[in-house]
């Protein structure tokens, strides 16, 4: 019995605090304990949490992918700001508005150049199979550097000539392949709506949704295709503002200056008003929302699945935890503490195959996939809130352990 | 009224199940003390309401009708909060032996003392292991409950039940799940272990091979005491 005695420490203090503030981090290394000692069960978790992640990852980047390529046409815009039609709801179908605004601007000592740009849709006989597609006209002053079109440079003095064009090289194939007829033959001649329009030289834009080829001309040209039009109409016009220019201050006095049939907006608004068409005014934004949705549930079905069996399996023991005196809110907090673990323990590694996914897909597509911090941030908030919303239902077993069933 | 030095002490107390037309009694009119450094077992049929009592006298279920004090606290009209507090000054011991399997036994003792909020980990497994040593198990501290034999477990978790220093211990047919000798090692160390302390038991038990460890034999059947004499 001596041994015993030693054993006689001196008694609890009296219990009067309420079953709070105790170590807040022993729950979670209890779920972190609990977690461990099941490793199939663990790394299923993982694999669901790293699932969801991933398919979050491809649906943002692909999504974000999308409409960049969307936007290429306002993107490769040179100008601070822009005149639109406050009707125009996408680049590719316009609203025309007269193009004496352009001059009118000039009236402001800040704006230095304004270059009107004139988009249209005709048709474009493939000049290998003869069959015909609608491609996009771009015209404009080629010289003035307002549109940033890579390899525009190089065709600018060609495209003085008349019934010249640049072609898009990045246009789908559908259209010919245009790049190696210029190799062979040198410039040559393709049928636009009905002109013969010789091919000088080759730029980059890339398709988007609304145009599936480009073609880069004068202002003279594009006139001479487009004959119907009314000459003194125009659909976007460039500004270019002297060096350093308060850009907000000359938006607002342009917007003092000119009738309401125009609206003045900065070249990120631009194409922010781009990519708004194409992200609310089309499902295309609702898919990939919806895809993403769908990673989340499954995500979050797996998470509560594993936390339910963990619950499930050990009711008996929780029970006695109960029994002994722990609150039934340290267990709702060891639960919730598994699930926020298996949030992060599941993205770490969803993050880092999806940066090697995202390098697979773009070097197979044209699509322009990378990671940045934005979306690792906001998908890691999704992962959490997805395990977090699985623990939140998965607690809910823990009225299962019901101490006075134990006896 | 009951002070400190009657740990347990009923007057009146009964209690039913379900409501209405099922309304079914199972507890009527029990009145029972059991004093410091008392062992009582409790024995009965099943369904006696045995286990009821217990689980009342426990602080695992609400009160309906009657007195009871246990450790000081009225358990009529306790809330939630007082009855969690209340159960962390009670060693508790089951027929099956619930511990957590992913922890190791001295994990699993350290348990019940982290509701203490001044106890540090260091503090804690030090006691774990000394409680351990104390069951016989000072060598298998760091093994995990699958490690450990029947009556091995049942003795890591008297070692848990008596860890928190508490007031009194209840236990539910501990030997149940345990051969003849290993139940006699548990219910002997579970007596030595109270006894140097002054902790009283209350053991619900079928079992006629440890009734020698008792001090009062209480029995119970269809819902009332029949008899409490002490033994010899």
């Amino acid at each position: 019995m001596n041994e015993l005695r030693r054993l006689d420490l001196p008694a609890a203090p009296p219990a009067t605090r309420p079953p709070r503030g105790m170590n807040a981090l022993l729950p979670a290394r209890l779920a972190w304990r609990q977690l461990r000692a099941e490793r199939a069960r663990l790394f299923t978790a993982i694999a669901g949490v790293m699932f969801a992640c991933v398919l979050v990852f491809m649906q943002l980047g692909f999504r974000a992918a999308l409409f960049d390529s969307a936007t290429a046409l306002p993107q490769a815009m040179h100008g601070e700001l822009f005149l639109v039609n406050p009707m125009t709801t996408a680049m590719f179908k316009p609203e025309q508005f007269p193009r004496v605004r352009a001059f009118q601007t000039l009236a402001d000592p800040d704006v230095a150049q304004a270059v009107p740009i004139y988009l249209s849709f005709a048709t474009w006989r493939n000049p290998e199979t003869g069959v015909r597609r609608t491609i996009e006209l771009i015209g404009f002053d080629t010289a003035t550097g307002a549109v940033a079109f890579p390899g525009l440079e190089n065709v600018i003095e060609a495209l003085k000539r008349p019934d010249t064009i640049a072609f898009d090289r990045k246009s789908r194939p559908e259209f010919g392949d245009v790049p190696r007829l210029l190799a062979e033959r040198g410039p040559f001649e393709v049928q636009i709506a009905d002109r013969r329009l010789e091919i000088v030289g080759l730029i980059e834009i890339g398709p988007s949704f609304g145009a599936d080829g480009n073609a880069v001309m004068s202002e003279t040209n594009f006139r001479r295709i487009i004959g119907q039009r009314k000459s003194s109409n125009t659909d976007l016009v460039a500004l270019r503002l002297s060096e350093g220019a308060d850009i907000p201050a000359v938006q607002a006095r342009l917007r003092r200056l000119l009738p309401a049939d125009v609206s003045v907006v900065t070249y990120t608004e631009l194409v922010a008003w781009e990519r708004d068409y194409w992200e609310n005014a089309t499902p295309i934004g609702f898919i990939f929302m919806f895809g993403s949705l769908m990673g989340l549930v499954v995500g979050m079905v797996i998470v509560y699945q594993i936390l339910f069996s963990d619950i499930a399996s050990h009711i008996p023991e929780y029970a006695t935890l109960k029994a002994m005196g722990y609150a039934h809110a340290y267990l709702r907090r060891a639960v919730m503490s598994a699930a926020l673990l298996l949030a992060v323990l599941g993205f770490i590694p969803g993050l880092l195959t999806s940066i090697g996914l995202y390098e697979v897909v773009a070097s197979a597509t044209f699509l322009p996939l990378e990671m940045d911090l934005n979306r690792g941030a906001t998908v890691f908030c999704m992962i959490f809130a997805m395990c977090a919303a699985a623990g939140l239902l998965a607690v809910r077993k823990l009225r299962d352990a019901n101490p006075a069933d134990m006896f | 009224m009951a002070s400190a030095n009657v740990p347990v002490a009923i007057e009146g107390l009964a209690y039913a199940y379900g409501e209405g037309e099922l309304r079914r009694p199972v507890l009527r009119d029990i009145n029972l003390s059991i004093h410091a450094g008392e062992i009582v077992l409790l024995t009965g049929p099943s369904g006696s309401g045995k286990t009821t009592l217990l689980t009342l006298i426990g602080a695992l279920r609400a009160m309906q009708e009657g007195q009871c004090t246990v450790l000081g606290q009225q358990l009529l009209g306790a809330t939630e909060d007082q009855r969690v507090l209340l159960r962390r000054r009670i060693g508790y011991i089951f027929q099956q032996h619930n511990l957590l399997g992913f922890l190791t036994a001295r994990q699993n003792v350290a348990m019940s003392l982290e509701l203490d909020p001044g106890s540090t980990e260091a503090e804690r497994l030090a006691r774990a292991g000394a409680m351990l040593e104390a069951v016989g198990l000072a060598d298998r501290a760091d093994a995990p409950p699958s490690q450990l034999s029947g009556g091995q477990r049942q003795r890591v978790a008297v070692a848990r039940a008596l860890a928190g220093t508490p007031g009194l211990i209840l236990a539910d047919e501990p030997t149940a799940a345990l051969d003849r000798v290993s139940g006699q090692e548990v219910v002997h160390l579970l007596r030595d272990l109270a006894r140097s302390r002054g902790v009283p038991i209350l053991l619900v038990t079928h079992d006629p091979r440890i009734l020698d460890i008792a001090d009062r034999i209480i029995e119970m059947e269809d819902g009332r005491i029949t008899s409490g004499q002490p033994v010899d």
